[in-house]
């Protein structure tokens, strides 16, 4: 009998304690398209799987680096060998693969960054810069002295060429008579490509710089012939102190940490998702203007802002500092109270592309082919 | 003069340095016989070491040193294989290419991020020492005994053999000088061209030093050339984007250097390819 009550409060207490103490976990894979230290896209992808992994103690998570663009799936079919049930995979050139192996396996749930397919077990989602760039914008007009700003493009896709509109909106506002310079270098990592576009710029006269390259190497260059820039995807800030103005800045770790959570309490399933696509801008903090985390603008440069004063419709005269900082909050609010893409936005042929009180639709902004008023360079598929 | 034309120029120059270095090393190489398809490997690897070095020394010439030394080393695991193992040479060198990428990699995670204090001018002594390095190693290739050893091995090893040289050695030594140059080529890109780490940084650049060796003929000299074609090409490929379009441009150095290269070796002295380019070479059978 005394055998009989232990073992029935061994029993009892085994089936109160264990499953709590022991909780579910939730295995997600990660494949990234460049290497984890290319101080760049794939990098910062990676700090945001490791905040995830600090934020739920509940998380395991698996990565591939490298992975190239058509063999994906491979790589997906052995992480669900290992005992994936979520996979993320960060690249444009990933959406097919990603989609095919949706469909082999609808209990496995997926999320793919950048892409426009879904299914019911695979999500969209994506982080995207061009408030943050329009802020930067406004900056390098009230800097350059040429009236020539800088840009080193990776490739003349619709993402770049938002990106790049909307900085050349941002110059524009504050500064008229500028034009924006703009070379390709056809890849989205190659030190020496930007290093040469860069070099290319400054021969012909522009003093101010923002690119999309996966290093710091514009800011680096730029820097040596003492001239400002700005920073691009990770904290660039110490690598020029004295030069880097401001920046773009990415938190994929808001997008990852929400969508686990809801993966893991059950609200996102393998059956509900083809909806669910994530276009997390400065509202929901997935993107930051700055050269280094916190510093939106870099205290160096402030003075030299507040200095250039314009007159902006509907806000009045401010210097460009204060004009930056209210166009920031309005964009950090949701909903927002300031959209760069707002018409009328005739392109640099005088084609009007956004009628009067109208805003670019996301479907709008991720087609993009067109160039904003003052961009000069080679464009690509312009319409 | 111009200011175009003296931009392009100056950007030839130090584009050069990188590229003219590699190369002549995998032409001495290449000139005793062995093929290092590993060059982009063993750059990356001098990059890497150069900037881990000069970071901790604060020294970018104790940094370079490093890079040399790791080069070498690398290149001597190429040359027992190919050398003293006799394996294929192509498939031994395409291990160390990928070695070198990954290894950097690995070992290169947490120095990713971070500006290094003391740097070289990007136009150095280094870029100076790069063509007299190409002089000297011009007139010892073709005007001394050690060249006609070196040239030997590689057209006809078991000619040499009986004619005294001790072929292995030549070729450990070739190789690992090889390795040594390619080493401080890549030092170059992570202390002066562009002074930071970054994973993959070499990004081609060694190829494109074995592509100008062997479409060099072998030439310390023509080496030279095609290294400053590539550099202006490069920089004017960007400069002229605002005339053609991008996509064409982008190919043109590459294309072009190769071309021209490829056309005005015809005819040239010792043009041909090393007669045992590749080959393993085994003392005593025929």
């Amino acid at each position: 009998m005394r055998w009989l009550t232990l073992f029935m409060v061994v029993a009892l207490v085994g089936i109160l304690v264990l499953p709590s103490g022991a909780q579910q976990k939730l295995k997600a894979g990660f494949i990234y398209v460049g290497p984890i230290g290319d101080y760049g896209w794939t990098h910062a992808h990676d700090v945001g799987r490791k905040k995830a992994m600090a934020k739920f103690p509940w998380l395991e998570t698996i990565y591939t680096e490298s992975v190239p663009e058509g063999q994906v799936e491979p790589f997906i079919d052995k992480m669900i060998q290992q005992g994936a049930r979520v996979i993320f995979t960060t690249s444009f050139g990933f959406m097919d693969g990603t989609l095919a192996a949706a469909k082999r396996y609808p209990n496995i749930i997926f999320a793919h960054a950048s892409g426009f397919k879904r299914n019911p077990n695979m999500a969209t989602y994506m982080a995207d810069f061009y408030q943050v760039y329009y802020l930067n914008g406004l900056m390098a007009g009230a800097l350059t002295k040429s009236n020539k700003v800088a840009y080193v493009g990776a490739f003349p896709i619709p993402e770049v060429k938002r990106h790049l509109g909307a900085f050349a909106l941002g110059v524009r506002a504050v500064n008229p008579r500028a034009t924006i310079h703009v070379r390709w270098i056809m890849e989205w990592f190659s030190p020496t490509a930007a290093k040469e576009a860069t070099e290319a710029l400054i021969a012909e006269g522009a003093d101010v710089f923002a690119f999309t390259e996966d290093s710091p190497t514009v800011v680096q260059v730029a820097a040596k012939r003492n001239l400002p820039s700005f920073a691009h995807y990770s904290p660039m800030l110490k690598f020029a102190p004295q030069h880097v103005v401001s920046g773009q800045l990415v938190h994929w770790d808001t997008i990852y940490i929400d969508f686990l959570g809801k993966v893991y309490s059950g609200r996102y399933n393998a059956e509900n998702l083809s909806n669910v696509d994530y276009w997390w801008l400065l509202a929901e903090k997935a993107v930051e203007l700055g050269g280094d985390m916190g510093v939106p603008v870099t205290p160096a440069w402030r003075a030299r802002l507040q200095a250039v004063t314009v007159n902006t419709p509907g806000l009045g005269r401010m210097n460009v500092y204060d004009l930056v900082m209210r166009r920031l909050e309005q964009m950090s609010r949701k909903p927002v109270a300031f959209d760069p893409f707002t018409g009328p936005i005739r392109d640099r042929k005088g084609v009007l592309r956004v009628p009067a009180g109208k805003t670019m639709t996301v479907g709008e902004l991720t087609s993009m082919e067109w160039a904003a008023p003052g961009i000069v360079g080679p464009w690509p598929r312009e319409p | 003069m111009p200011e175009w034309l003296l931009t392009t120029v100056s950007r030839a120059v130090a584009v050069s340095t990188p590229l003219l270095w590699a190369a002549l090393g995998e032409i001495y190489a290449e000139r005793t016989g062995v093929v290092n398809l590993g060059v982009e490997g063993m750059m990356i690897l001098g990059a890497f070491f150069a900037f881990a070095v000069a970071q901790t020394s604060g020294n970018p010439v104790l940094g370079l040193s490093a890079a040399a030394v790791v080069g070498g080393t690398a290149a001597l695991l190429h040359a027992f294989v190919a050398v003293t193992l006799r394996a294929n040479q192509y498939v031994s060198g395409l291990a160390l290419a990928m070695l070198g990428l990954g290894l950097s990699g690995v070992l290169g995670r947490g120095y990713e991020g971070t500006p290094l204090v003391n740097t070289l001018p990007e136009i150095s002594g280094l870029t100076y020492l790069g063509f007299a390095l190409a002089v000297l190693l011009w007139f010892v290739l073709y005007h001394t005994r050690a060249g006609i050893v070196i040239r030997s091995t590689g057209e006809s090893p078991a000619a040499a053999d009986a004619l005294g040289v001790n072929v292995y050695l030549v070729r450990y030594l070739a190789v690992v000088f090889g390795g040594l140059l390619a080493g401080v080529a890549g030092g170059f890109l992570s202390v002066a061209y562009r002074p930071s780490w970054t994973e993959g940084m070499t990004a081609g650049l060694g190829w494109i030093a074995i592509a100008i060796a062997i479409f060099s003929a072998w030439d310390p000299l023509r080496a030279v050339w095609g290294a400053l074609l590539f550099g202006a090409l490069f920089h004017l490929s960007f400069r002229l984007q605002a005339l053609v379009a991008p996509e064409a441009l982008r190919m043109l150095p590459f294309a072009f250097t190769i071309l021209v290269l490829a056309v005005t070796a015809r005819g040239r002295r010792g043009q041909g390819v090393p007669e045992a380019l590749g080959l393993p070479y085994t003392s005593g059978e025929k």
